[in-house]
């Protein structure tokens, strides 16, 4: 073999594992992407001033659902988020898309029975405006870890990129009766789970995650397998734009 | 004259080794191998501490200081196979047909022995430094337990928590004040983790129903890097907080702020 054929052959090997490698990257970067759509919070009017700062507002709305019956009773068809299993989830999606440097007012609807949470510090509501929520019309700074249904907990990697943002908001469980889940307590709503409220202000551009720390899974991993342990169900992706 | 006469000595060991020191290959080999060891010395005495992460905890210099020594010790290993990959290189074969292989060495006691003899010097260096290493920190430990910060530690999947049962704290965010030893009493409430406070020096199983003890003593001032150290589901990549060594009376501004009480 000459030399020109012997460089010219360890030259189209290289490249033809480049080749190789790179497909396969691509291939597994397509599949695992996030196709949900956004979930985008509304910007109102009006401005708010907290610790003589003031800031643009903005809201969003979503709810977890047991099963796909109480997410059709709240018009969300999960199937239309990309979801395929009929777990317990969060929805209409879980990509949240919020505004950066905003006063962000979020209200969950939660219509779910619980246990006990494997925390109790995940039972405290932490970062939002004056670390409280409104629980159907109540302003709460806990709830007890035996009375907790999910929990709403945003965080992202501590890097020197993006501002920090930890909001953790654990909601309450919906008592059962004999009759299935009985009526919120608030006249003001249909829902007859609970209606949670809260506010916190979002630093500058950045991507992290919102995950629910209450193992409402199925028996496998701690009660972490399933919805838990699947991306989009009790989980999913918050950019702050 | 009969053949008994005709005496061949045989060169003695020395005389085999000294000769064999005076190939040049085996020189040049040398020469190449003192040059590699160099290399891995200067990358382990100024480098290394270079790319290590800051030093904050008596914990994270001790492993710094163990570090560099390994390095040093490693280095002549480090520099011969260098040394030989080079000569390889250089030395290679040009053309189409290999030579045959040569001649098998065996036998040789004195290649033998002086392998055998540094492999196994280099390696009670290192167990006998560390397990020194290892003492000293369990010494402090106890020596300074009475005055520690209790800090409890538990990983979630996917989030940090840590409680200050003394100061009445709990927080998703690891503060520290410089100079107090610090004991972490370590769990976890799912899954298994692993707690690992980069610039402190610690990294500890975090295992459900168990408690895993792991002590420092913070000496200085900055940011801490908190991960989990142990792949633990969806969003182990998240599983990242942050923290504080700070002044004693930023730390006690800090717990007061957080609705506990200063120690």
């Amino acid at each position: 073999m000459t030399n020109t054929k012997r460089a010219a052959s360890a030259i189209l090997s290289t490249l033809l594992g480049i080749a190789v490698v790179g497909a396969v990257g691509i291939t597994l970067h397509s599949l695992s992407g996030d196709h949900r759509p956004n979930l985008v919070a509304t910007k109102e009017a009006d401005t708010i001033t907290v610790d003589g700062k003031n800031y643009p507002k903005a809201s969003l709305t979503m709810g977890v659902y047991a099963d796909a019956e109480q997410a059709a009773a709240d018009g969300y068809d999960f199937k239309a988020s990309g979801n395929k299993k009929d777990y317990v989830q969060y929805g209409p999606s879980t990509h949240l898309v919020l505004p950066a440097h905003t006063y962000v007012t979020m209200t969950i609807h939660s219509y779910d029975g619980g246990e006990k949470l494997n925390n109790a510090y995940f039972g405290k509501i932490v970062g939002t405006v004056g670390g409280t929520a409104n629980v159907d019309g109540v302003d709460v700074s806990s709830v007890a870890p035996d009375q907790v249904q999910h929990t709403f907990t945003i965080h992202g990697l501590p890097t020197t990129s993006q501002d920090p943002l930890f909001v953790n908001i654990p909601l309450q469980h919906v008592e059962e009766g004999d009759d299935g889940f009985l009526p919120t307590k608030d006249p003001g709503t249909n829902f007859k789970g609970h209606t949670v409220t809260f506010s916190f202000i979002t630093g500058g551009k950045g991507e992290y995650v919102f995950n629910c720390e209450y193992p409402c899974g199925d028996g496998t991993y701690a009660k972490f397998g399933n919805a838990m342990s699947a991306y989009g169900y009790m989980s999913g992706k918050v950019t702050v734009a | 004259m009969s053949d008994h006469n005709d005496v061949h000595l045989e060169p003695t060991p020395g005389e085999r080794f000294s000769k064999f020191l005076k190939r040049s290959d085996v020189r040049e080999t040398l020469a190449w191998a003192a040059f590699y060891t160099a290399v891995f010395v200067v990358l382990g005495a100024y480098f290394y501490p270079k790319w290590m992460p800051t030093v904050m905890s008596t914990d994270m210099k001790a492993i710094e200081r163990l570090m560099v020594v390994f390095t040093f010790i490693s280095a002549p290993v480090c520099g011969f196979v260098m040394s030989i990959f080079t000569q390889t290189l250089r030395h290679r074969h040009k053309g189409d047909t290999p030579p045959p292989d040569g001649p098998a060495i065996r036998n040789n006691r004195l290649a033998t022995s002086v392998f055998a003899g540094v492999s196994s010097l280099l390696c009670l260096t290192a167990i006998v430094y560390g397990l020194v290493e290892l003492n000293s920190s369990a010494e402090a430990a106890t020596k300074d337990a009475p005055n520690a910060l209790v800090v409890e530690v538990t990983g979630n999947q996917w989030v940090w928590s840590f409680n200050y049962p003394s100061l009445g704290v709990e927080s998703n965010m690891l503060n520290l004040p410089i100079d107090r030893p610090v004991i972490f009493r370590i769990t976890s409430a799912d899954v298994n983790h692993s707690f690992w406070p980069v610039q402190l020096g610690v990294k500890a199983d975090a295992n459900h129903l168990a408690t895993t003890l792991a002590q420092t003593t913070p000496i200085k001032l900055g940011a801490i890097d908190v991960k989990c150290a142990e792949l633990c589901g969806l969003y182990h990549a998240y599983m990242e907080t942050s923290g504080e060594v700070m002044t004693v009376s930023d730390f006690n501004n800090w717990v007061t702020a957080q609705g506990g009480h200063s120690a």
